[in-house]
């Protein structure tokens, strides 16, 4: 039975239409949300963002206003997620796990009015008093004598709200990179993109409304749309998988068993960790049907002992950057064989994919830059229409219809196939764990310490397969820096992901023609000091 | 074969461990502090730890104990350290 399409996503949908027009269908259908801990069926996860939503009224939220949701995840992090949407706001997910001075740039950049938070009580101070916040929902013991705050606890006696109107091209989110000059990047996406993207990924996954899926990515983290958004279309359920069960693969692995996720979502770290240290050849896990991964590569020899150890689960490996959401797909139904990369694929539905050269000419063989024109686009980058115009090339190519086009920075090239290979970035940009570094702000940040005088950040993969970033420094006469030291300062800015396991001091650092500092030559001495 | 850590010791020492060595944020690291939630470990940070206990005391550590129940503190860390015959009882 295909249940999915009881909403038809139409061209005046919005996401708030997800939990109100399915309404009926869903109360009928049974469980939406659990993490091990707490559950919600449809009609509960209904009613408790109805009066997430209302508090956020209460709060003086209005059409428009940007609320962000700044909480760790539980299946209260999704009732959020939908009470901000249903209140009419833009909804702002923000990561629990990032520096309270990463989080004020965000908040004050995409203009956030109201919070919902479960930060610690110093946290939350903090964020009041560096940002122009005016309420806050709060989920922990945090309170304020400076803005408007409503207790998480208090929302069973708040007044319901129904959902505010709101057209197809409004912003429904902003999900925030970091730009290369360490200025967060928000992308914006509307109600019409973000549904796109719900209609082509549930007809690709064949979801139906007694599938499982696993939210493993954090709200602020793009690949969370999908349980996020696509769940609530076709009425299945979701097991939020809490942070701290991610830390522990055997956790996760016995999570997984007991809810019987059939669907699973994530980068292959969280895979590859299941695998290595899951327990589980102790596990039953064949309720798994269809694993995506995505976000960064997947080492070949550990793809096939995935394989191995999961057999009956379909393994695809997904591509897109959060600007697109998603925008092809490679089904990987032979293990892979010797190195090789596994391909990205071809394009998904709804979607044009072109390779073009330097000059932006279509080419069809050869290394070029991948750009793609397709309903599931951002509207732009929040605020920076220089950065938007960048990234967006306005123009039509000869055997195409489409005429906007996001130009993504990854550098592919077509396979004896004509699956599409990724090789690389035309800039700077990272990804570890999946989550974008961008080394210019890494470089930015650890040069304004006292004891530096040059500075290249580069990524380099350790004994056992885990990509780091290494601080290759040169210091100021007789100056001294310690691993601690650049930890803690990269820890205050960026992401932990971006922070470095390593740091090599050298006499000079490489430079090029043009005196600039030579990363590439940064991580052969990086290199050469550590094999030493 | 070495005498096991008091319960006292072993978390006087592996509290510092974890604030020396894996924790990246300046909090007070108490007994009870949810090292998880706060941020102060994570899925790095869980190797480090568990492999400074299997140093630490001599033991193997298998792949199904190591779970939420038995890291989210430092105090679950102690106790499953006596319940392993690893840490001398309280």
């Amino acid at each position: 039975m295909c249940s999915y399409g009881f909403l038809v996503i139409s061209d005046k949908s919005v996401l708030t239409d997800l939990l109100d027009l399915n309404r009926e269908t869903l109360v009928s259908n049974g469980p939406a949300l659990s993490d091990g801990t707490d559950a919600l069926d449809y009609a509960g996860f209904v009613d408790a963002a109805a009066g997430v939503a209302g508090a956020l009224q209460r709060l003086g939220v209005q059409s428009g206003d940007r609320v962000g949701v700044h909480l760790h995840k539980t299946i209260h992090s999704f009732v959020a997620v939908h009470g901000a949407l249903r209140a009419g706001a833009v909804m702002v997910p923000l990561d629990p796990f990032a520096p309270v001075e990463q989080l004020a740039a965000v908040i004050t950049d995409a203009d956030v009015a109201v919070l919902i938070t479960d930060a610690r009580a110093a946290t939350f101070d903090q964020l009041v008093s560096l940002t122009g916040l005016t309420g806050a929902v709060v989920r922990s013991s945090a309170a304020s004598d400076v803005i408007d705050v409503i207790r998480w606890d208090e929302l069973p006696d708040i007044d319901r709200a129904p959902p505010l109107p709101v057209l197809p091209d409004d912003p429904a989110y902003i999900i925030y990179t970091s730009g290369s000059t360490g200025q967060p990047k928000g992308i914006v996406h509307t109600h019409r993109s973000a549904l796109a993207y719900v209609r082509i990924a549930a007809a690709a996954y064949e979801l139906r409304s007694d599938d499982r899926l696993a939210n493993i990515a954090g709200l602020h983290f793009d690949q969370s749309t999908f349980e996020l958004y696509v769940a609530p279309y076709v009425g299945c359920a979701v097991t939020v998988v809490p942070d701290a069960v991610l830390r522990f693969p055997a956790s996760l692995s016995e999570l997984v068993e007991r809810e019987r996720v059939t669907v699973w979502y994530s980068v292959p770290y969280v895979l590859r960790q299941l695998v290595s240290r899951g327990a589980i050849e102790t596990r039953d896990l064949t309720s798994i049907r269809w694993i995506l991964y995505g976000g960064e590569s997947y080492p070949a020899d550990e793809l096939a002992g995935l394989m191995r150890a999961l057999p009956g689960a379909k393994i695809s490996n997904v591509y897109g950057p959060a600007e697109v959401n998603q925008c092809t797909r490679f089904d990987v139904n032979v293990p892979p064989v010797g190195d090789a990369p596994v391909p990205i694929g071809g394009a998904w539905a709804e979607t044009e994919l072109l390779v073009v050269d330097a000059l932006d000419r279509p080419i069809v063989d050869g290394v070029g830059e991948l750009l793609v024109a397709t309903s599931t686009m951002m509207d732009r980058y929040w605020k920076r229409p220089d950065l938007t115009s960048a990234a967006i090339v306005e123009r039509t190519f000869t055997g195409s219809f489409a005429s906007r086009w996001y130009r993504t920075g990854d550098l592919v090239e077509a396979d004896s196939r004509g699956d599409l290979v990724f090789l690389g970035r035309v800039d700077n940009q990272v990804k570890i764990r999946g989550q974008r570094v961008e080394l210019e702000a890494i470089d930015l940040t650890i040069r304004q310490l006292e004891s530096v005088a040059e500075v290249a950040a580069v990524v380099d993969t350790d004994e056992s397969g885990e990509r780091g970033v290494i601080a290759v420094v040169e210091l100021q006469p007789d100056a001294e820096l310690t691993l601690r030291e650049l930890q803690r300062a990269v820890a205050e800015r960026h992401p932990r992901v971006g922070v470095p396991v390593e740091l090599v001091v050298v006499e000079a650092l490489a430079r090029t023609g043009t005196s600039k500092v030579d990363r590439n030559a940064a991580l052969v001495q990086a290199r050469a000091s550590r094999f030493r | 074969m070495t005498t096991p850590p008091t319960s006292d010791q072993f978390a006087t020492d592996l509290a510092a461990f974890i604030a020396a060595e894996v924790a990246t944020v300046d909090d007070p690291i108490d007994r009870d502090t949810d090292l998880l939630l706060s941020g102060l470990v994570d899925s790095l940070g869980v190797v480090m730890v568990s492999d400074w206990i299997q140093d630490r005391l001599a033991i193997v550590i298998d792949p199904v104990d190591i779970v939420l129940e038995n890291f989210q503190t430092v105090k679950a860390m102690t106790a499953y350290g006596v319940a392993r015959g690893a840490v001398a009882a309280p």
